[in-house]
């Protein structure tokens, strides 16, 4: 039993690394800014995603993989990468028609 | 700290006894969508060996995502094998660990209690660890999972069975992969491999968005037998619309 916990806990920490560089997006009136974020390829980064409206919104990517419920009102991080460069749309999923961004790794 | 959520359950298990995989039992994610309800419809059924009929199994579930990092789930459980009858219950808690990304591997607890109509079965609990890692395109799960009855009429032993996955990411309505169970019996004394059950086979995925919170989620996939203790074939679907 300890033994699976133990790979487990190693296979999880493995790889981790110290202080991801940090972008932060911001989501007002149903929209994100910046529209399109551009980060460095082949790198993993924090995305610290501010959302300033009173509604919740979900940050959802099929691209990147990443679905994440941000109350209203409230901050939340997503880790992003490593990438190969290129443009990686995401979009607010309860407000799809207005909030559309996208995450360029170059 | 969310760790810490991991050792009352471990704790749990110490002191204590798994079955083998239902043909509708399905690969656990190790993700959490906070706020997310969900209705979820899951079927299966495998071959029958020797002579015996096809098992068949079949389970309605509501799910919510309570907090960012703890989503819980309710199943009426039927099964076929011969006569249809009601099964069980089942209460199926996921906990989110860690941040998907954060780490080389995103990892996951699931705790599972099914309370059997035939009360002879006494209570079923399954634990473990689900593990996540996306390289590239490609989405790998792999779970390991202890099992174990209580206040059953049977001996109680904890046995040990994994779940595993293959994801290619192509569009976000139709992605293809591959998927895989296993038991291999008791988690410290395992079975003769010809006892052992293993099963994999070629799988779908896809989401359709509907607007707003709402979409549909399936996956499907056909298994087939790795081990002679295994069904020749097994189908399994399932369905969820998230509101």
């Amino acid at each position: 039993m300890l033994r699976i916990a133990s790979l487990c806990l190693l296979a999880v920490a493995g790889g981790a690394v110290a202080a991801e560089p940090e972008f932060a997006l911001t989501i007002r009136d149903h929209r994100f800014t910046p529209a399109e974020i551009r980060i460095p390829a082949n790198q993993k980064v924090r995305l610290v995603v501010d959302n300033q409206d009173a509604t919740p919104e979900e940050f959802d990517s099929h691209a990147l993989n990443r679905e994440k419920v941000i109350p209203g009102g409230s901050k939340a991080v997503i880790f992003v990468g490593p990438l190969a460069p290129g443009r990686y749309p995401f979009m607010g999923e309860f407000n799809a028609a207005t909030a559309q961004g996208a995450v360029i790794a170059q | 700290m969310k760790s810490r959520r991991l050792l009352p359950a471990l704790a749990w298990l110490a002191g204590s006894t798994l079955a083998h995989a239902g043909p509708d039992d399905y690969v656990v994610m190790p993700t959490v969508e906070y706020g997310e309800r969900e209705i979820e419809l899951r079927i299966g059924t495998a071959s029958g060996e020797g002579g015996e009929p096809r098992a068949s199994a079949a389970s309605i579930a509501f799910g919510y995502g309570v907090t960012p990092w703890w989503a819980t789930e309710i199943y009426g459980k039927w099964h076929r094998n011969g006569a249809t009858s009601f099964d069980a219950i089942e209460w199926e808690n996921r906990f989110e660990l860690t941040e998907p990304g954060q780490y080389f591997a995103d990892l996951g607890f699931l705790v599972e209690i099914e309370r059997p109509r035939d009360r002879a079965e006494g209570y079923e609990l399954r634990i473990g660890p689900l593990l996540q890692k996306d390289i590239g395109a490609v989405q790998t799960n792999f779970n390991v999972l202890l099992e174990r009855h209580y206040r059953s009429s049977e001996p109680e032993a904890t046995e040990l069975g994994y779940q595993w996955q293959l994801k290619y990411r192509w569009r976000e309505s139709f992605e293809f992969g591959a998927q895989g169970f296993g038991d291999v019996g008791k988690w410290n004394d395992w079975a003769s491999a010809h006892a052992q059950e293993h099963i994999a086979g070629p799988a779908i995925f896809g989401k359709l968005k509907l607007g707003g919170r709402q979409a549909i989620k399936y996956d499907a996939a056909v298994l087939f037998k790795l081990s002679d203790a295994a069904p020749r074939q097994t189908w399994r679907a399932q369905i969820e619309y998230e509101f």
